[in-house]
């Protein structure tokens, strides 16, 4: 393996790993609300989070570059303050996998979650837990295979990311190039070898990941 | 320690409206009455679980509820506690820690002694490491009561407990549900469709329909004088028929009926003195019609009382009793359909009687067993 193809192995491991682990800490209590309370703008928050599942990643890539390039609504004043840009970083790529990986979890675990009998919640009520313990000890427990489906489903789909890694982090190798823009390289370039060993990478570790998750979910049934 | 509590809430949802107002004190009081007549809506509002629009609930001086005042307790605080119709189980927990689930903030120690207590009392001792899914409908029965008594609730609220069972299962788990209830000592409130279930667990019977409350009254009160033929319906009562007063006086009434004058003890305790002519329906348990024996002589109009005749026209076997169809010989149009009374006997009767063979009857009913039914 060459150097580029181990430095794009690792990226995209650690970019996938951070993702997932965002995707976590954003999309359960997400999901939790979405199936759990009625607020105003549920509708918009609920169609925010799924349009990365239905544009183009290029598209969910391009909002992501008006909002956080240098002279995007947020990245402008951020870069006029530090001389600082997310994009072009490998956080970019955390971005961009985090927001096409979201609507994943957060859909599974939204249907996991609603699908815990609301008797049981009652329950605990009755028996003096607050909502938010509730969440904690009956509702979440509860929903936990699909919550973990939802998080290799999103792991999943972070490392696999390309369109919108692309737009916001570009393909700078040992900088931001993670193992799909590694090939998508190598196809280019004619380096056929280095295509195939990291094809071979990306697949094992992909059933690695799924054969964990079986047995996660095994032993939680 | 004696147990009193009032309920009084008002709740406009689409389609159906709940206004009742009811009080109930020690034992349990059974809210009957058909599906969708409010009864469950009822024990939510109890429970703090819906919001009432209006209205006061009070437990031994507590008030859960005052719309006017501003009071809404949270459930978590009412200290109510509520068996779910199919129990509601926390699946992920063994049955010591359902029983325990409410028991949260007490210390360890005290939390374990209180578990191990309440798992004692109910039998549950082997099962304490079991989960849900591994127990019998009366094992999960048994732990949905224990979890909702360790909290030592100011109320117990049931919701149809027995209704997730098979029917011989169900009897057998009655009578054990009436064992711990009265165990306890714990006020109770209990839903139900099922009259039986309701008299054989009630100490007081609320009767519920569309909304509203049609009756409160002791159990022994309500089976021998509903409130009005609405509530004998609901309670499934056979024989609801209609005449016309004769005669009214304080103790007793004199009704026509089918061309017979029938004599009938009036309401003990609240006389009813309809005008003469006026419509009145009445009630005959079917168990309380006498046939008489033709091997005796001739009957006599003393002992016998309301004596009338008429023809098997139907009959149905129930196991233990047979239940037949009377006709009337008086001419006119039956009272229920093809037929104007339902009768009972028990097997050993139809056998001795030969009924089979002879399809046609002298009976009498006894004035105690006309039951009028104020409108």
């Amino acid at each position: 393996m060459s150097v580029d193809a181990v430095s794009a192995l690792g990226l995209s491991i650690r970019v996938a790993v951070v993702a997932t682990l965002l995707n976590a800490l954003l999309g359960i209590p997400l999901a939790y609300v979405l199936a759990r309370r009625a607020f105003r703008g549920r509708a918009l928050v609920d169609l925010l989070v799924t349009l990365p599942l239905v544009l183009p990643p290029t598209v969910t890539g391009y909002y992501l570059i008006v909002l956080l390039g240098r002279r995007g609504w947020l990245g402008a004043p951020v870069y006029a303050l530090s001389g600082w840009s997310v994009a072009f970083t490998w956080y970019a790529a955390v971005i961009a996998a985090t927001v096409m990986a979201l609507p994943l979890l957060v859909r599974t675990a939204r249907a996991a979650i609603e699908s815990v009998d609301r008797e049981l919640e009652k329950a605990a009520f009755t028996l003096g837990r607050s909502e938010w313990r509730t969440a904690l000890e009956v509702t979440l427990p509860l929903a936990r295979n699909g919550i973990i489906a939802g998080l290799v489903l999103a792991f999943a789909r972070a490392l696999g990311e390309f369109g919108a890694t692309l737009m916001l982090a570009g393909n700078i190798p040992g900088k931001t190039t993670t193992v799909p823009l590694a090939i998508y390289t190598a196809v280019q370039t004619g380096e056929m070898g280095e295509a195939v060993v990291l094809v071979v990478a990306l697949t094992a570790l992909s059933c690695i990941v799924l054969v964990l998750a079986a047995r996660l979910g095994a032993r939680a049934a | 320690m004696s147990h009193r509590f009032s309920v009084e809430i008002t709740k406009r949802l689409p389609g159906f409206t709940l206004d009742v107002a009811w009080t109930a004190g020690d034992g349990v009081a059974v809210l009957f009455g058909p599906s969708g007549a409010g009864k469950t809506l009822t024990l939510q509002c109890l429970a703090g679980l819906i919001r009432p629009d209006a209205g006061r609930i009070v437990v031994d001086d507590r008030v859960l509820f005052d719309a006017t005042a501003g009071v809404d307790l949270r459930p978590q605080r009412r200290r109510v506690g509520y068996v779910f119709q199919g129990y509601a189980l926390f699946p992920h927990l063994t049955v010591a820690d359902n029983v325990g689930f409410g028991l949260r903030d007490r210390p360890r120690a005290e939390r374990a002694r209180r578990v191990a207590e309440v798992i004692e009392r109910l039998g549950l001792r082997s099962l304490e490491q079991r989960y849900p899914r591994e127990l019998s409908g009366g094992q999960r029965q048994r732990v949905a009561l224990g979890r909702a008594l360790a909290i030592d609730p100011a109320l117990l609220l049931l919701d149809e407990p027995l209704s997730a069972l098979d029917a011989p299962l169900r009897r057998a788990l009655r009578d054990e549900l009436r064992e711990v209830l009265s165990g306890w000592g714990t006020a109770a409130v209990l839903v139900t469709h099922d009259f039986t279930e309701a008299y054989r667990l009630a100490d007081r019977i609320v009767v519920y329909e569309n909304g509203r409350v049609i009756q409160a009254a002791a159990r022994a009160k309500l089976l021998w004088q509903p409130a009005s033929e609405a509530v004998a319906r609901i309670m499934g009562l056979r024989n609801v028929l209609h005449g016309s007063v004769v005669k009214a006086v304080p103790d007793r009434i004199q009704i026509l009926w089918r061309g017979h004058m029938l004599e009938a003890v009036n309401s003990p305790t609240r006389s009813y003195l309809p005008p003469p002519e006026s419509p009145i329906a009445f009630f005959i348990r079917p168990e309380y019609v006498r046939l008489i024996r033709k091997d005796r002589g001739a009957p006599d109009t003393t002992h016998h009382m309301n004596l009338m005749r008429g023809s098997v026209v139907g009959e149905a076997d129930f196991g233990t009793v047979w239940s037949l169809r009377l006709r009337l010989d008086t001419p006119g149009v039956p009272a229920q359909g093809d037929f104007d009374l339902e009768v009972e006997v028990p097997h050993l009767v139809y056998e001795i009687l030969e009924i089979e063979r002879d399809r046609h009857w002298e009976f009498s009913i006894h004035r105690g067993s006309i039951h009028v039914l104020p409108t």
